[in-house]
């Protein structure tokens, strides 16, 4: 109340200053949700998430292997610094005012392109979110190959939503790549699924060219070492196609384009669009699409929107997606996750609701450090107890890790969807599986603006439930015969363990050499193992004995008899 | 029986067992799967003989393999316990099934496993040989523990001693394992019929009353399922003394079963009934139509179970159990939805059960077959 009270005496023109000042920030905070700056855990996660897919880009753009290294401290309660550092093409002066100095300046907004992650706060948004929760700048040290090394300090000048930069040094030494050290309050380390590790885990993962290292809070060291050295194809930026058109983007590109009349913004703007298309747009539209497209009305938009619904297109090209691929999917699940066994899967490129190319990726390992550990121990008897693991869902969108909104993503409901049992696979949940799946698409479907989970869209669904069964059978056939070769291993140990104690027992009836009847019986044993594995046969065993007569024994007597016949004796 | 015959029957047994031990041999030496065949002892192999009115061991029988992961750990045991048998009868010894069951079990070498973990698994494997064999516990050398009491007027000659059933205090005479004649005589007896009864809280009741004394007769009981010792007892004051022999039990499937085991037998040791089951015996009570005859309160029934019910469908369905007054009985019993303890007579007087209930019983002939 006391402050409203000077404010009155504070001029209408304070007041605007002040506002406008103030404006950049105060959008920031008001949709930090947005952003995904939702919650002490999730803020971290996002934070480290954009920094590092800065680094992975700036690295493959430059055709350089990803070194990165990341270094989390707890400077107080939810007090963290952030250290991110890579082997990149560092930044410019000019350029590193653009990078983490001013908000939105790369939007990747109607780019049809397959970018990594999700478009979420940027580097620049880390700086912004430092500013306001620390009131410090953030540091930087940055070096080209072409100049030295320079450290300085940036902020973000909210009213005009340009980088301040500050203490500009040059160092001596020779460096080339990029640090950058911010701090933050009201964000929290924590070692769980949704952590920096995991997310850092999977992002190492899903691109096996990547050498990546964390030092934690605690200064422990984990370094997830690359198990590809080439540089991934840079993705190409593909035309929208006219199917996944919007109104609202047929407008928005019209105010952008170079073209001169409608019907040639149409051919240059869009995939797929011919002038047998142009011509059935023409006729289908109540106005000249001759026009200057800057005219274009939203009506009018609407309008075209409804006949690109209307005719028939080729489908999108695909060629723009780069998948991981199989072979560097399972050199980098053997190298991270180390597994026992595992079956991945590369499908074909396919388009979702007719406009939209994407193709899914998927691996299932099996045993080793597959799955997730649970808090439930089992303990084998004489070994010390051990923690039993689970089944892991490993989310991408464009080999960037999703960790939140699990329940709601299709991914999800894909892996839920299948039967696994039909696969060997009898308790799925309890299964030690990794599973890994990357949705690649020029543009994901999210579910909401958190962009943590996929929409579950018939196609892509269809495509993940394909992939993950055709890794399910190869998984679940592998996890069946070992099975099969534990059964025939336990009957060994069980028939040998009481050969002993027969042979004895005959000795003492027959008066044999005990050694001889034993060698006898094990020699049985062992031929009649490798007489079922030839042929396959894993005998059920009965419970009952067997008939010797050739009545069949009823079921029901032996029922009856465990009631009642209790004694008698 | 002479030590000569004795030693014979003994050369007998040993050699039987031998036989059997040199046929799995013999199978060995095949390379195959070494198998021993028993007879099937469950409801689907006996059956009733109308002659005897005993059960009876029908001639079905299934093989035990070494080879079958469900067979495997029971075959062991069976060849363990043919050889102990052997060892018991050389030493010329006598031991109980709980003996045996000790000297065979031990830990299996390299494993946590024993060969036996209880008696539980030991005893059926006694029984499968006995049947196997074709031979009595009694020629094994083995002693079935034994639980019942018998009072009465009487005398046992049991060896050198002779025992007065009328001077056994409150406790009664303890029925030993081995009732065969040879070892157990009869005596002076002085008694009209005898008197099975279920429980033992109950025996003792009628002994305290001295029941047997003022009613001229010996009772017994088997403190639940009876053992062999009991039964075999019973069947010799039957049928050697031709004393009538009337079962006393609860109201309930369970004591209705444990009548039938006295009569003709129970499924498990069908192969010995003939030695086992005194046919003449009749049941006395308690029967659910005791309850209107007899105004016992409602308050000490007791509702029937599923289980009940369950067994009560099984017994109707069994051929001993065919004649018309068992199938009113348990019809009767269904209908009413109820079940009756012996001690819930003691609701119209401690001493109803004894001075009113099963004299009146007697005098009117209100038995069940």
């Amino acid at each position: 109340m006391a402050e409203k009270e000077i404010q009155k005496t504070v001029s209408a023109e304070e007041l605007a200053k002040d506002f406008k000042e103030h404006s950049v920030a105060e959008f920031f905070k008001k949709n930090m949700q947005m952003l995904g700056l939702t919650g002490k855990i999730k803020t971290l996660t996002t934070i480290i998430h954009e920094y590092v897919t800065n680094s992975l880009d700036a690295c493959e753009e430059a055709g350089i292997l990803p070194d990165v290294e990341v270094q989390i401290e707890e400077l107080g309660e939810e007090f963290v610094e952030v250290t991110v550092k890579d082997n990149g093409p560092g930044l410019t002066q000019e350029t590193v005012g653009k990078a983490l100095g001013q908000l939105l300046a790369g939007t990747k907004f109607h780019r049809m392109i397959q970018a990594r992650g999700q478009q979420g706060i940027g580097a620049a948004g880390c700086t912004m979110l430092s500013q306001i929760t620390t009131g410090k700048p953030v540091k930087v040290i940055t070096g080209t190959s072409k100049s030295k090394a320079m450290s300085l300090e940036i902020t973000i000048d909210p009213k005009k939503n340009q980088p301040v930069i500050s203490n500009l040094v040059e160092l001596k030494k020779d460096f080339r790549g990029l640090v950058v050290k911010a701090r933050f309050k009201g964000v929290k380390y924590v070692n769980s699924e949704q952590g920096p590790l995991e997310y850092l885990r999977r992002t190492a993962i899903a691109n096996p060219h990547t050498k990546i290292t964390l030092i934690a809070p605690d200064k422990s060291t984990t370094t997830f070492n690359r198990s590809a050295k080439d540089i991934p194809e840079r993705p190409i930026e593909i035309k929208p196609h006219p199917k996944g058109a919007n109104v609202d983007e047929v407008v928005t590109f019209s105010k952008s384009t170079q073209a001169k009349k409608i019907s040639s913004f149409l051919k240059s703007e869009f995939d797929r669009m011919g002038d047998k298309a142009v011509e059935e747009i023409s006729k289908g539209v109540s106005f000249d699409i001759e026009k200057d497209p800057r005219t274009l009305e939203w009506d009018e938009a609407e309008e075209i929107v409804k006949m690109f619904k209307k005719i028939t297109f080729i489908a999108p090209r695909t060629d723009g997606l780069i998948p991981i691929g199989e072979d560097r999917i399972k050199k980098s699940i053997e190298s991270i996750v180390q597994p026992e066994y595992m079956s991945v899967i590369t499908r074909k490129p396919q388009v979702y609701k007719g406009g939209f190319p994407f193709l899914v990726e998927v691996g299932i390992a099996y045993g080793g450090n597959a799955g997730r550990l649970s808090t439930e121990t089992i303990q084998v008897e004489g070994e010390t107890p051990q923690q039993v693991r689970k089944i892991e869902i490993m989310r991408f969108a464009n080999r960037a890790p999703l960790l939140f909104d699990t329940g709601g993503c299709a991914i999800t409901k894909a892996v839920q969807s299948i039967d696994w049992k039909r696969y060997g696979i009898k308790d799925y949940e309890n299964t030690p599986l990794t599973i890994f799946v990357n949705l690649i698409s020029v543009h994901i479907p999210y579910t909401s603006a958190g962009k943590q989970a996929i929409s579950d869209e018939d196609e892509i669904m269809e495509e993940l439930r394909l992939a993950l069964m055709d890794a399910g059978r190869k998984t679940g056939m592998y996890i069946s015969s070992k099975l099969r070769e534990q059964e025939k291993q336990n009957k060994r140990k069980i028939f040998m363990k009481y050969a002993k104690e027969v042979a004895l027992a005959l000795h003492a009836l027959t008066k044999k050499p005990a050694n001889d009847i034993e060698k006898k019986l094990l020699d049985i044993v062992l031929h009649k193992l490798k007489l079922e594995e030839e042929q396959g046969i894993t005998d059920e065993p009965s419970e009952e004995e067997e008939d010797a007569g050739k009545k069949k024994k009823g079921k029901k007597g032996g029922k009856k008899q465990k009631l009642f016949d209790e004694g008698g004796d | 029986m002479t030590e000569r015959a004795v030693e014979k029957k003994d050369k007998h047994v040993i050699s039987e067992l031998e036989k059997n031990g040199e046929e799995l041999l013999k199978q060995i030496e095949k390379k195959q799967d070494p198998k021993i065949e028993l007879p099937v002892r469950t409801l689907s192999n006996i059956y009733f003989d109308q002659k005897t009115k005993t059960i009876k061991l029908g001639d079905k029988t299934s093989f035990r393999n070494f080879l079958n992961i469900a067979h495997t750990r029971k075959f062991m045991q069976t060849v363990l316990v043919a050889s102990e048998i052997k060892k018991v009868i050389q030493e010329e010894a006598t031991v109980s099934i709980r003996d045996l069951y000790y000297a065979l079990k031990h830990t299996i070498e390299g494993t946590n496993e024993n060969t036996f973990e209880d008696q539980s698994e030991s005893d059926p494997v006694i029984e499968d040989l006995e049947a196997a064999t074709n031979l009595l516990r009694e020629e094994l050398h083995l002693a079935a523990s034994s639980k019942g009491v018998v009072t009465g007027s009487l005398k046992i000659k049991d060896g050198n001693d002779t025992i007065d059933l009328t001077k056994m205090g409150s406790g009664g005479w303890g029925v030993p394992s081995n009732v065969e004649p040879e070892r157990i005589e009869f005596k002076d007896i002085d008694a009209e019929y005898v008197l099975f009864i279920e429980k033992d809280a109950v025996w003792k009741r009628f002994n305290e009353d001295r029941f047997w004394k003022k009613n001229k007769c010996i009772i017994i009981t088997g403190r639940g399922q009876p053992s062999r010792a009991e039964r075999r007892l019973v069947q010799r004051l039957n049928m050697e003394h031709n004393l009538p022999v009337y079962a006393l039990m609860d109201a309930d499937p369970w004591g209705m079963y444990i009548y039938s085991v006295i009569k003709q037998g129970s499924i498990s040791l069908s192969y010995s009934e003939e030695k086992l089951a005194t046919p003449a015996t009749k049941y006395i009570g308690l029967t659910t139509q005791d309850v209107e005859q007899y105004k016992i309160p409602k308050e000490v029934t007791i509702k029937l179970n599923q289980l009940d019910v369950k067994r009560l469908n099984e017994m109707a369905s069994y051929e001993w159990f065919k004649k018309k007054e068992w199938q009113e009985e348990f019809a009767n019993m269904k209908q009413k939805a109820v079940k009756l303890e012996l001690e819930a007579l003691s609701k119209k007087g401690i001493r109803f059960i004894t001075e009113e209930y099963l004299p009146d019983k007697i005098k009117r002939k209100d038995f069940l077959p």
